[in-house]
């Protein structure tokens, strides 16, 4: 996470017309690293994809990637570039072998031994026409039109949707290996679970400002939890309530749901003293929670 | 549901038919002001049935021709074309979208939705039939124009009811095969093949009567404006529609719906075969997807064929052997025919066979059809791949967005010179067959000015596409842009005061120099090339400073 920047935007809006779809955006992401852009439906994530990919231009800011500026040296930084648009189209006549062979004659070759791993991998089917794939099975396709190139930087716009959880598990292991060997992956997402897995840093949008970037692992402390817990006995409220981070406890004999937004150990080491414990199931609580309960504040300052 | 279904249908598709309709009553009041000042007391001295084989009425002024002219061809072709292209989408083309099944998610039957559909295309047709109605009443009454015993009514009635049924006859083929484009392109056939049927088998002795077998005689075989209401001829083109509709419903019921549409070409078949996988997967894989021309190009190969052959044989080939077997015939035919008739159809006389080819082939069908390939590759080249949603894709390639429209602009180039060699090899050939003797080199100069003339609007459609990503705006804007062109080019030059502004038009530059008896005019052909070369160089630049569009 140390290694140089590889994505760069100062200030970059967006307006259309009268609406920001995105505001003064800046941001830094280093080689070597793995980049989540949570946020809302509708946040700007798209919007902000989009410019830096150069389909869509700012209205003010600029941006860079591997130094280069996003419009002037587009052309230049789609060479080291792999892409996977949100909501992903393909052509439906075309088989995914065609789709491929297309995309590599307009980059000048590919590594077919690679391509054909990586179908491997995904268990993608490269022979049918797209048009009859289902949406998971044609995501794949894009997914290996990004990958194969292995390029030094991979923008993906929830590159997961229509995945299966086995297929999501490989794609992430895949964007691990990507980032170890010092490239950068840049990826969207409106669910938190699906990016703490595997990002080194997450950057929160919210109706077109970027209203935090924080280390995964400091959010995951954050993150608010419901979490319910079992006990042989009864147990009391106060107990959980004099608890940094509990909130909202409730007691039924011996069963207790709270939220909490600390350390888990903390939780933990709190009741095992005293009570003994059957059963915790600890849910993660969604985003737009998360958002609400901390970013409330600093939505206009950030 | 029927309600919303059919507003829905409406409001996608009210601005075709707005602006085909806009077309027609622009092209009746220019042709009738045009007409009105062209001294035709030639034909106050006419006997009554060379009248009425011209479709004049008695006692009606001349301008009445306008009439003929329109509603036996321009018009009915132009609605008929509309309304097959909504029917031929109704089913289909939301299967296509794969919103069909969402559609069929509410509490209606297919039944029920395909009569929505239906509806629609009647609303609209009715609407837009009745718009000209009172268009060509009000024409004439501004211009001071006599319409005398002319039955506007019973014209506009037999159009209406002609339009519907060519709607209809897509509307069931497309609920019978669920695709959109073998719909409007069966009808279409059909259209056009009645169309030539009725125009050209009278001409021809004791094969005059098999015209009345095909549907478009009954449009105004019985020729409506003098004869008022033919009811005999409306009665089977309304148990035809009616047949048609009840094909459809039960079309639709029977098969299983399409969730997109990728068709099985020739090519996927031999790719699938195991004795000719090897040349299969040249052609079909790696060859078409090889470059973004010659990818564009196989998406389109469809109209490109259809357009090629028929030019090289219906309308080349063909005419040669034709014009001989009524060589005869044509010198007396030619004396009634009113030049400013001719004139729409690219000028020309019967007399002699350069003269013919000009009229059946050059005059009109040969524009449209090299404009036809044109303009579909150029509408389609930026737009189409934004309102798929693949630029993204082909944009996050290491090639700067004039590649893509520079390889997408030689499609279109390719395609309009194949077209313009098949026009030349048919012409060529139906020359030698008959032993017309029309000059090879002549044949070859109008065959590349009718292909730069195609390009002119190819180009328009293509910087169109590329300034706003909207495949309709690019389509419909350039289809009026040719349409209104060509009319000032026929038209003002009838008139010695406007002659002048006919410059203005690129079909000026096509066949005002006579290129089949003058050969080529190499200034003309200068102009048109340029043309196109400025319009594509306007398409990069415009493509280039544009946020690209996510969906239509």
């Amino acid at each position: 996470m140390n290694g140089q920047i590889t994505i760069h935007a100062e200030g970059l809006t967006k307006h259309y017309g009268d609406f920001p779809a995105l505001v003064g955006l800046d941001l830094d992401v280093h080689a070597g690293e793995i980049f989540g852009f949570l946020g809302p439906n509708g946040a700007g994530k798209t919007t902000t994809i989009r410019t830096l990919m150069d389909e869509i231009r700012p209205t003010s800011g600029r941006a860079s990637i591997v130094g280069l500026d996003t419009h002037a040296d587009s052309v230049e930084i789609r060479r080291h570039l792999g892409y996977v648009p949100g909501d992903l189209a393909l052509y439906p006549n075309l088989t995914g072998r065609d789709t491929l062979t297309y995309f590599a004659n307009l980059r000048g070759g590919v590594d077919w031994d690679f391509v054909d791993q990586l179908a491997q991998r995904l268990d993608a089917d490269l022979s049918r026409k797209v048009g009859d794939l289902s949406s998971g099975n044609r995501q794949k396709v894009g997914l290996i039109q990004a990958f194969m190139n292995r390029p030094q930087v991979l923008i993906m716009d929830e590159p997961s949707v229509g995945l299966d959880p086995l297929m999501q598990r490989e794609f992430q292991d895949m964007v691990r290996e990507v980032a170890k060997e010092g490239r950068t992956v840049f990826l969207s997402s409106h669910t938190l679970s699906e990016v703490e897995h595997v990002a080194d840093r997450v950057g929160i949008i919210r109706e077109g400002r970027l209203i935090a970037v924080e280390a995964v692992s400091d959010l995951r402390a954050k993150a608010i939890r419901r979490v319910d817990l079992q006990f042989e006995d009864v147990v009391e409220a106060a107990v959980f309530e004099e608890l940094p981070g509990v909130r909202e406890v409730s007691v039924e004999d011996h069963h207790v749901s709270l939220s909490f937004d600390g350390h888990m150990d903390t939780l933990l080491k709190a009741v095992a003293g005293r009570h003994t414990l059957l059963d915790i199931t600890t849910q993660e609580a969604d985003l737009e929670e998360i958002f609400l309960t901390y970013y409330r504040g600093t939505e206009m300052t950030g | 549901m029927y309600a919303s279904v059919l507003t829905k249908t409406v409001r996608d598709r009210w601005l075709g038919m707005t602006i085909g309709v806009g077309v027609l009553v622009a092209y009746m009041l220019m042709a009738m002001a045009v007409y009105r000042d062209i001294d035709f007391s030639i034909y106050g001295e006419m006997p009554d049935y060379v009248l009425n084989l011209m479709g004049v009425p008695k006692d009606a002024d001349i301008a009445t021709l306008a009439y003929g002219v329109m509603y036996g061809f321009t018009g009915s072709l132009t609605l008929a074309g509309l309304a097959l292209s909504m029917g031929g989408a109704s089913i289909s083309g939301e299967e296509k979208d794969g919103t069909i099944g969402l559609l069929l998610a509410n509490p209606k039957s297919r039944t029920e939705v395909l009569v929505a559909k239906a509806g629609a295309m009647v609303a609209l047709v009715t609407l837009g039939s009745l718009v000209l109605w009172v268009a060509s009443l009000a024409t004439p009454a501004m211009l001071g124009i006599d319409i005398g015993e002319s039955h506007v009514e019973a014209v506009v009635l037999h159009v209406t009811i002609n339009t519907l049924f060519y709607g209809f006859m897509a509307l069931a083929v497309g609920a019978w095969t669920g695709r959109r484009a073998l719909a409007s392109g069966v009808t279409m056939a059909v259209m056009i093949s009645g169309y030539f049927a009725v125009g050209l088998l009278p001409l021809i002795d004791g094969l005059a009567d098999l015209a009345k077998l095909f549907p478009w005689y009954w449009l105004d075989g019985g020729d409506p404006l003098v004869n008022g209401v033919q009811w005999w001829h409306l009665g089977l083109l309304a148990t035809g529609t009616a047949a048609l509709f009840t094909a459809a419903v039960v079309g639709v019921n029977h098969r299983d719906l399409r969730s997109q549409e990728t068709s099985v070409s020739l090519l996927d078949r031999l790719r699938a075969h195991p004795l000719t996988r090897q040349i299969g997967e040249r052609l079909a894989g790696s060859a078409r997807v090889s470059h973004i021309s010659v990818k564009t190009a196989s998406e389109h190969q469809g109209v490109l064929v259809v357009s090629a052959a028929s030019m090289f044989s219906m309308l080349g080939l063909l005419m040669g052997p034709l014009y001989k077997a009524m060589e005869s015939s044509m010198a007396q035919f030619a004396d009634v025919l009113p030049e400013a008739m001719m004139a729409y159809f690219g000028g020309g006389d019967f007399t002699s066979p350069e003269g013919f080819y000009q009229i059946e082939t050059f005059g009109l069908m040969a524009p449209i059809a090299v404009m036809v390939v044109t303009i579909v590759v150029g509408a389609k080249a930026m737009a189409g791949e934004e309102v798929r949603r693949t630029m993204g894709l082909l944009l996050a390639n290491p090639i700067p967005r004039s590649r893509v429209v520079l390889e997408k602009a030689l499609t279109m180039v390719a395609f309009a010179v194949i077209v313009g060699v098949s026009t030349f090899a048919g012409v060529a050939g139906g020359s030698l067959i008959a032993g017309l003797g029309i000059s090879m080199a002549d044949i070859a100069a109008t065959c590349l000015l009718v292909t730069l003339l195609g390009l002119v609007f190819g180009a328009l459609a293509l910087a169109l596409s590329a300034a706003c990503g909207s495949v309709k705006v690019a389509n419909y804007a350039t289809i009026g842009a040719a349409f209104t062109l060509h009319l000032l080019n026929g038209l003002l030059p009838l008139n010695d005061d406007l002659a002048g502004w006919a410059r203005w038009s690129p079909f000026h530059y096509y066949l005002s120099s006579d290129p089949l008896k003058n050969g080529m005019h190499w200034g003309h052909a200068t102009v048109l090339a340029g043309l196109v070369v400025v319009l594509v160089a306007m398409a990069v630049g415009l493509f280039d400073r544009r946020d690209l569009r996510q969906r239509d």
